[in-house]
């Protein structure tokens, strides 16, 4: 008994072990069951069992209940599907003015709405676009192509490259000093003389529409959130599930919504982006001192003035770094967005990635990877940035940038002018520098990949073999083979051991969702990929993160790889890895792995930096060595920390597993990629990625709540 | 009576406070196995409505075997030779055995328009129906006559003939079929 007592919790984690293999060895592998039989193939089989709900007919392969549950909310994604066909095409028809046909036609309500917000959208990316490229849409918008034809001198030319580089050097100098501004330069130059102008203007636009909106947005429901307790309630649950759910897995309802091309990428990437805007505004205006809120109501600010002059100003930081937040989401979206045929660099690296192209991709990813470092530095910068409120300067010292970019805009002009001269009878290389007709590396990295294969084809098809037959097919079978009652025994048993009878509940729920959905089997092997890229990714990021923090220049330079590498967004990862391994699960989880790794190693440094020095003195002065220091105090205390970036890293492998269904994998995400193209894929692929946001969730809740209570037990909330 | 709600009530009382002066992992304990059982119960009773585990174990078994036979029958079609197969004496074409025959019987699920034309030659009445109907056919069966251990096949003509609504059924023995390698039809229907 004293045993029990002393080490209670060890013994109720050793009894849910045992009844949860107990359960897997007692219940046997139905003789009926192949994993290839996808339950949500919905093909017409006579050994499907079938029921209807809600008017809606759901076919199964019928299990013994402990081994897979019957798929009882099979029936959600077709009813999303009708409810969006419904909404879109019969709800509420109304008569509205055509003003091409000059007569009223019938259109339901939902989907004049939607054509209006696209036809807004897309107003809107043109105008960015044109101002940055040339065209002549926004013109004729106002006014008619027969008004174009009479006035030539109308058509917009849009911006020479040298101005828009010199803008972004200006700028960047304003921003951070002649650092950030020789990376903004040769950025830009890079992109031009690599001929990537056209489609990084494109993205760009894409992100100059959907970042500020996402921002308004986001700001406003912050606000209202702060301001309300319902609110926040009511938006909470939306936040907690955009927060893990794959941004991948939005694209397919506005696919349905919202149609193909940027228009529609634009309002899912604002979707995906407000979450973080909304948190890190909540964060911002909770975090500021009572005291200054009585000051602005003692100097007799009515509400709308405490608010503008007073709480956003003093939460600016935290609203700021919500600003970078939304340019980063903006950006990885823009390109994921390719999937639904949004133009720029995304569509580029999407196109050559499916030519097998890695050169091509290499250059479009290096370009998105550089464009997504200076945006990210650049928003940081202006976070941090204070204004100087006392400064005495004159007109001249005031808007000496402005000034000087007034300059930078003439000259780029005359050199535009000049090339026009110089480059006669070809492309104006001061204006633009047309896509395909810049340097390119393309062919010397693909000859590097090709003699990559040549010399090292058989020892990667070694290890291909080796990690697929010995490691991750067994490993896979091993998830597969857990009867679903074992499987909710053991994580309703964690919750419960960790957080009591409410996070029993919590992820009881969760995990319902996904054992009654029809894709248990998936997302078993999606949790699976995703272990085993956290599990390799903690050995490696906790062991960096420790071994970095030894030195103080490492630890310093560590985290500026981790923030460099975590700008980059997801899909990028994929080029090296296929360029390495090809089209194999390997691929997927190298870059799982490489992508995962960044928050381990950035957490175990973060949290291992947070110890107390005055504990370090207190461990020294007791005569502890540099080993006992880190085991016996450092990493007890940072564990709670490096237990959050645990938690990351499981979001982030998840993303990249997601992600990953683009070289071929069989999880939740392949399914997610074949809704894409599915005209009733919207259901799908929108429960699909709850399914997946539900996985992550369950994970985040056990976490935290474990990291919540420890840091409790330590004194250290 | 209320004496005996009221001593109910004490006794649930006291087993609740049992409880609470139970020691905290002692209760955890407890609870941790109280929900494993809750769990394992809900399950039972979901087994009960929706466990079809042995129902589709039999189906499945007879899906499979119907699905190796037809593997079985169709590897050995692709075994015989292009070309017309023959049940009699007296032609050059390949003649089959009594078992390949049977096998191909069985094999067979196509009649062709040429055996239908053939059929319908000798019978008039099928013909005329078959011809203003647009060559609709709504039926057609090949089948394998365990008594007589001949092969017989058939088709069923219906529809309108001047106003008035007429089936057909044109029947008779499978004398020869063609093989095209990948499967094969009946060629020739002796219905005479």
């Amino acid at each position: 008994m004293e045993i029990f007592k002393k080490y209670p919790k060890l013994f109720q984690w050793l009894f849910l072990l045992i009844v949860f293999f107990a359960l897997c060895f007692a219940i046997d592998v139905p003789e009926t069951y192949k994993f290839i039989r996808g339950q949500a193939e919905f093909v017409k089989d006579p050994n499907q069992s079938t029921y209807v709900f809600l008017g809606k007919e759901v076919r199964y392969y019928a299990f013994d209940v402990f081994w897979r549950l019957p798929p009882l909310l099979g029936w959600l994604p077709i009813w999303i599907n009708d409810s969006l066909f419904f909404l879109m095409n019969e709800w509420m028809p109304m008569e509205f003015w055509n003003e091409d046909t000059q007569e009223y036609k019938s259109r339901p309500i939902v989907l004049q709405i939607s054509r209006n917000l696209t036809a807004v959208m897309t107003f809107l990316i043109e105008l960015i676009r044109e101002v940055l490229l040339g065209g002549l849409e926004t013109i004729v918008a106002f006014t008619s192509w027969d008004w174009i034809d009479k006035n030539p001198w109308a058509e917009l030319p849009g911006l020479p490259w040298t101005i828009v580089a010199a803008g972004a050097t200006i700028l960047s100098y304003k921003l951070s000093g002649k650092g950030l501004a020789s990376f903004a330069f040769l950025t830009m130059v890079y992109i031009s003389i690599f001929g990537q102008w056209k489609p990084s203007m494109q993205t760009l636009s894409f992100i100059l529409v959907a970042a500020p909106l996402s921002f308004i947005f986001g700001l406003a429901l912050g606000i209202a959130a702060f301001k309300s307790k319902r609110i926040e309630k009511a938006l909470y649950p939306i936040l907690l599930v955009m927060q893990t759910m794959p941004q991948y897995a939005v694209l397919v309802p506005a696919l349905v919504l919202f149609g193909v091309g940027d228009h529609a990428a634009v309002i899912i990437t604002m979707v995906v982006a407000v979450p973080p805007m909304i948190l890190l505004t909540l964060l911002g205006l909770r975090a500021i001192p009572p005291e200054v809120i009585e000051a602005g109501r003692m100097s007799g600010c009515s509400n709308w003035q405490l608010m503008f002059k007073v709480l956003i100003p003093t939460a600016r930081r935290d609203i700021l770094i919500g600003v970078n937040q939304v340019i980063m989401v903006c950006f990885s979206m823009a390109v994921i967005s390719a999937f639904i045929g949004a133009k720029g660099l995304g569509f580029n690296l999407l196109l050559a990635l499916n030519q097998l192209n890695i050169g091509l991709a290499l250059e479009a990813g290096l370009c998105i990877s550089l464009i997504a470092i200076l945006l990210d530095k650049m928003s940081l910068a202006w976070a941090n940035k204070q204004t100087d409120y006392f400064g005495n300067l004159t007109f001249l010292q005031r808007n000496k940038n402005l000034l000087f970019f007034g300059v930078t805009v003439v000259i780029g002009i005359l050199l535009a002018y000049i090339g026009t001269f110089l480059f006669k009878g070809t492309f104006n290389y001061l204006f633009e520098v047309p896509h395909n007709k810049g340097i390119s590396t393309a062919d010397f990295w693909n000859k590097g990949v090709d003699w990559i294969f040549d010399t090292f084809f058989v020892y990667i098809k070694a290890f291909n073999t080796w990690l697929i037959t010995e490691v991750l097919q067994p490993m896979r079978a091993l998830y597969l083979r857990m009867p679903a009652v074992a499987t909710l025994v053991l994580v309703v048993g964690a919750g419960y051991l960790i957080g009591g009878i409410r996070s029993a509940l919590v992820v009881c729920g969760l995990t319902l969702f996904i054992a009654l959905s029809p894709w248990w089997d998936r997302a078993l092997v999606t949790t699976y990929m995703a272990t085993f890229g956290v599990i390799v990714s903690c050995i490696i990021g906790f062991s960096v993160g420790t071994l970095c923090f030894q030195n103080k220049t490492s630890a310093k330079f560590m985290l500026g790889v981790c923030d460099i590498f975590q700008t980059f967004p997801s899909f990028v990862y994929l080029i090296p890895v296929m360029m390495l391994f090809g089209i194999t699960d390997t691929s997927v989880l190298i870059a799982v792995i490489v992508y995962a790794t960044i928050p381990a190693t950035r957490y175990t440094i973060e949290g291992l930096r947070s110890v107390p020095v005055g504990l370090h003195d207190a461990a020294t002065m007791s005569g502890v060595n540099k080993f006992q220091r880190l085991t016996k105090i450092e990493f007890p205390l940072a564990f709670p920390h490096m237990m959050l970036g645990l938690n990351q890293t499981i979001v982030f492998a998840l993303f990249m597993v997601i992600i990953g269904a683009f070289i071929g994998t069989e999880d939740l995400g392949q399914y997610i990629l074949k809704a894409l193209s599915d005209k009733n894929g919207a259901g799908i692929g929108l429960t699909l990625g709850i399914c997946v946001a539900f996985i992550g969730l369950i994970f985040d809740n056990l976490i935290r709540t474990w990291v919540d209570k420890r840091k409790k037990h330590l004194g250290i909330a | 009576m209320e004496k005996w709600k009221i001593t109910g009530i004490m006794s649930k009382e006291s087993y609740i406070n049992k409880i609470k002066d139970l020691p905290e992992f002692v209760r955890q304990f407890l609870g941790l196995i109280v929900l494993t059982i809750v769990i394992i119960l809900s399950f039972s009773i979901l087994n009960k409505f929706y466990g079809e585990g042995e129902d589709l174990v039999k189906r499945m078994k007879i899906e499979e075997e119907r699905i190796a036979q037809e593997k079985k029958l169709s590897e050995l079609i692709s075994k015989l030779p292009s070309g017309i197969l023959v049940t009699f004496d007296g032609t050059d074409k390949y003649k089959l055995t009594n078992e390949l025959y049977e096998a191909v019987c069985n094999a067979t699920k196509l009649i062709p328009q040429r055996a239908i034309m053939g059929a319908n030659f000798l019978n008039f009445r099928a013909h005329e129906l078959y011809t203003i109907n647009g060559n609709k056919i709504s039926d057609t069966f090949v089948k394998w006559d365990k008594e007589k251990n001949k092969c017989f096949a058939g088709f069923v003509v219906s529809g309108k003939n001047v106003g008035v609504d007429e089936t057909i059924t044109v029947s008779g023995e499978a004398l020869s079929f063609l093989s095209t390698g990948i499967d094969t039809r009946v060629y020739f229907i002796k219905n005479f």
